[in-house]
């Protein structure tokens, strides 16, 4: 995928846009900025990394553009998220849902709490793919779903015993079936009959994707999607996360902590600090001449060889307390070329070259 | 290489946690999970192997069996040229000269009582000090970790997590002593908060020339910090050599994959994208027979199934167990 990232940004659409995003969570203390006019587009087939340290709001990044945002606490303060022309903010909770799962899908950090422990995975991604198939007939998303629950009308495919004596009927575990090959999970005619917890975590995670894919989303957010992994299951579902975003073409908004998984798999970089997206460029760029500070000082800190050739250079200080509002920069205070104007107004995001855009002040 | 003191070793170390089949508790059928099966491991005097390993291959039991938090099935540890397993060495001795630091210090660290008393409690207790000597220890090994003398009043709740490791660690180093046994020691940390603790611990094993042993599950933090490294898969010790030789060719297929599926921060190197490795980390209950690699190994033949490969020694201090190592050279 390395053409994609040396088209001019202005030659693809985006497929969804964040524009000034703001949103507050309500705490003891006061408002919380979580983030803080937020701006960010994804473009078509592109997998954008969302990288920060814990805290610098890349999870509410994630969840307001799916519609999951905990609301109250949280709450938008202010901006839009365009998405096929529509704006996502502003859509109510029972519209919402018709986006939620079909044109975004999610897939979370701890597989084993997004999965449901008392039904077999077969009949989880059944479900999505009834769902796909009664919205391809023209029920409307919702519809499916309360049909699924009331058993009023039986959608097609679906047989009228209770969920757990259900067989999943002939056409659809075809589907079931062929959706789990496509995450390369062996013997998948036997893992349609286990549960959840037998499942190991790598194969949990491949069940979210597989069951996230089956609705053919225009995007999937990632959210820590291989944190809970080990290194070498970690490699395998990274490396499989690619090759289908190029085989069923959507784009991948994957959240992580990682610097180094970001570098290794995403088209473009976002990096974020106490709630504001400091720097986006792409992978190459960001990493050969990152412009902001914070970017090059969280560069400084990865142990890249031994003690021997290279020194760690830690950023000195810690993250703000985002309850009391700051004007200018976040950074300033920990910010080894900090001016006096830092403290004084908030740099915005300026793009100072094709596709590499940095808020700072010593960049234009 | 110059001739080098041994500060710990372990001799055939085994430690098996039973576990029950079934419900009914007299039943004669035990199984085990061979959490640590047979290592044979040295640390040399003022260095540090890493022990690295995905979760469930064994390196924190090794840890904890060497630390005494646990007693070994079978097997001896030797550190400071002593046996100090099965009672022959009175703990409070033991832990005078060794000390560990937990991964999370949240849950390490008191709530309830004061950070200062936190870091005195060991001096008291395994010390023997007395109230003065052991007011000014605390401040020093504040100083010596990077905080402030009145941060000793604040209970941990009052700290970030970066702060509570650096008291995990001043505990630790308080009673002086020369092995400190680092269980994970950053993975609960950002990225900048773990470049500061990495910075400190290099820094205090220069000052009090201090033996480390470090496990992680991270192969950077590994290659960052330690002279030595020792490769564990489930439960078996796979590879040791020195760091700087395992990294640059690693030998064992598992070190192989190991190494190649850790992301590295360079965009122009996605090896991760070219990992080729089947399949995941075996049961410990019933792990594979013979080399319990061989069901994810690209050179397995059947020797691998039938026969368990013993650590031989490749070139000088470098030990790999696998029949096959010629076919990676």
């Amino acid at each position: 995928m390395v053409y994609a990232t040396l088209l001019r940004p202005d030659e693809v659409a985006p497929l969804i846009t964040v524009r000034d995003l703001t949103v507050n969570y309500a705490s003891r203390g006061g408002a919380v900025t979580a983030l803080d006019r937020v701006s960010l587009d994804i473009k078509e087939n592109e997998l954008l990394g969302v990288v920060g340290e814990s805290g610098c709001g890349k999870s509410t990044l994630a969840l307001a553009m799916i519609g999951l945002l905990p609301i109250p606490p949280a709450q938008v303060q202010n901006g839009a998220i365009e998405f096929k022309e529509t704006d996502l903010v502003q859509l109510g909770p029972t519209r919402m849902r018709e986006y939620r799962g079909t044109q975004i899908a999610m897939i979370f950090q701890e597989p084993l709490s997004s999965l449901n422990p008392v039904y077999k995975i077969g009949d989880q991604i059944a479900e999505a793919i009834t769902i796909k198939k009664m919205r391809e007939d023209g029920y409307s998303t919702v519809d499916s779903e309360i049909m699924q629950k009331t058993h009023k009308v039986v959608p097609p495919g679906v047989s009228k015993l209770p969920r757990a004596k259900r067989k999943i009927k002939a056409e659809i575990k075809e589907e079931v079936i062929a959706s789990l090959k496509l995450v390369r999970i062996p013997d998948p005619d036997q893992v349609i009959d286990r549960y959840p917890f037998e499942l190991s975590g790598g194969m949990r995670q491949r069940v979210m994707i597989a069951m996230a894919l089956s609705q053919e989303p225009a995007l999937l957010i990632a959210d820590e999607p291989t944190t809970a992994l080990d290194v070498t299951t970690q490699a395998q579902v990274l490396k499989l996360m690619k090759e289908l975003m190029n085989k069923v073409k959507t784009s991948i908004l994957l959240i992580t902590h990682d610097l180094a998984v970001a570098c290794q798999v995403a088209d473009r970089v976002a990096v974020m600090y106490a709630g504001d997206i400091v720097e986006t460029s792409n992978v190459y760029d960001l990493f050969s001449k990152p412009l902001h500070p914070y970017t090059q000082g969280l560069l400084s800190c990865l142990p890249t060889g031994s003690k021997r050739k290279i020194v760690l250079k830690p950023i000195p200080g810690s993250v703000p307390d985002l309850r009391t509002p700051i004007i200018g920069c976040k950074y300033e205070s920990r910010c080894p070329y900090a001016m006096k104007s830092c403290s004084e107004k908030k740099p915005h995001l300026v793009e100072v070259e094709a596709d590499h855009k940095v808020a700072c002040y010593l960049h234009g | 290489m110059r001739q080098m003191e041994a500060i710990l070793e372990t001799v055939d170390l085994k430690k098996y946690f039973p576990v029950q089949r079934g419900i009914n508790p007299f039943s004669k059928s035990r199984k085990f999970v061979r959490a640590v099966d047979g290592v044979n491991m040295t640390l040399w005097k003022g260095t540090t192997l890493a022990v690295v390993g995905e979760s469930g291959c064994g390196k924190t039991t090794l840890a904890r069996t060497i630390a005494l938090l646990t007693k070994p099935t079978s097997g001896d540890v030797i550190f400071n040229g002593k046996s100090i397993v099965n009672g022959k060495t009175e703990t409070r001795v033991v832990y005078r000269d060794l000390q560990i630091v937990f991964q999370d210090p949240e849950s390490s660290l008191d709530p309830n009582i004061t950070v200062g008393a936190s870091i005195g409690e060991p001096l008291f207790g395994l010390m023997k000090w007395s109230k003065e000597t052991v007011d000014n220890a605390i401040k020093k090994s504040l100083e010596v970790v990077g905080l402030p003398h009145d941060i000793a009043d604040r209970l941990p709740g009052q700290l970030s997590g970066g702060q509570k490791q650096r008291v995990a660690i001043a505990r630790a180093i308080g009673p002086q002593p020369k092995l400190v046994i680092l269980d994970e020691p950053t993975s609960a940390l950002d990225a900048s908060v773990q470049a500061q603790i990495l910075r400190l611990l290099l820094e205090l094993q220069k000052e009090y020339s201090l033996s480390y042993m470090l496990i992680t599950h991270n192969i950077a933090v590994a290659e960052y910090l330690s002279d030595f490294m020792l490769v564990m898969y489930s439960g078996d010790v796979v590879e040791y050599g020195q760091t700087e030789e395992i990294m640059a060719k690693p030998r064992h297929p598992y070190t192989i994959a190991l190494i190649s599926s850790a992301p590295i921060a360079n965009p122009w190197k996605r090896n991760l994208l070219q990992v080729d490795i089947r399949g995941e980390v075996p049961s410990a209950i019933n792990p594979p027979t013979g080399c319990k690699f061989h069901p994810r190994c690209p050179y397995a033949e059947s020797i691998c199934s039938q026969e368990r490969p013993t650590l031989r020694e490749i070139s000088p201090g470098r030990l790999v167990a696998c029949h096959f190592v010629e076919k990676t050279a």
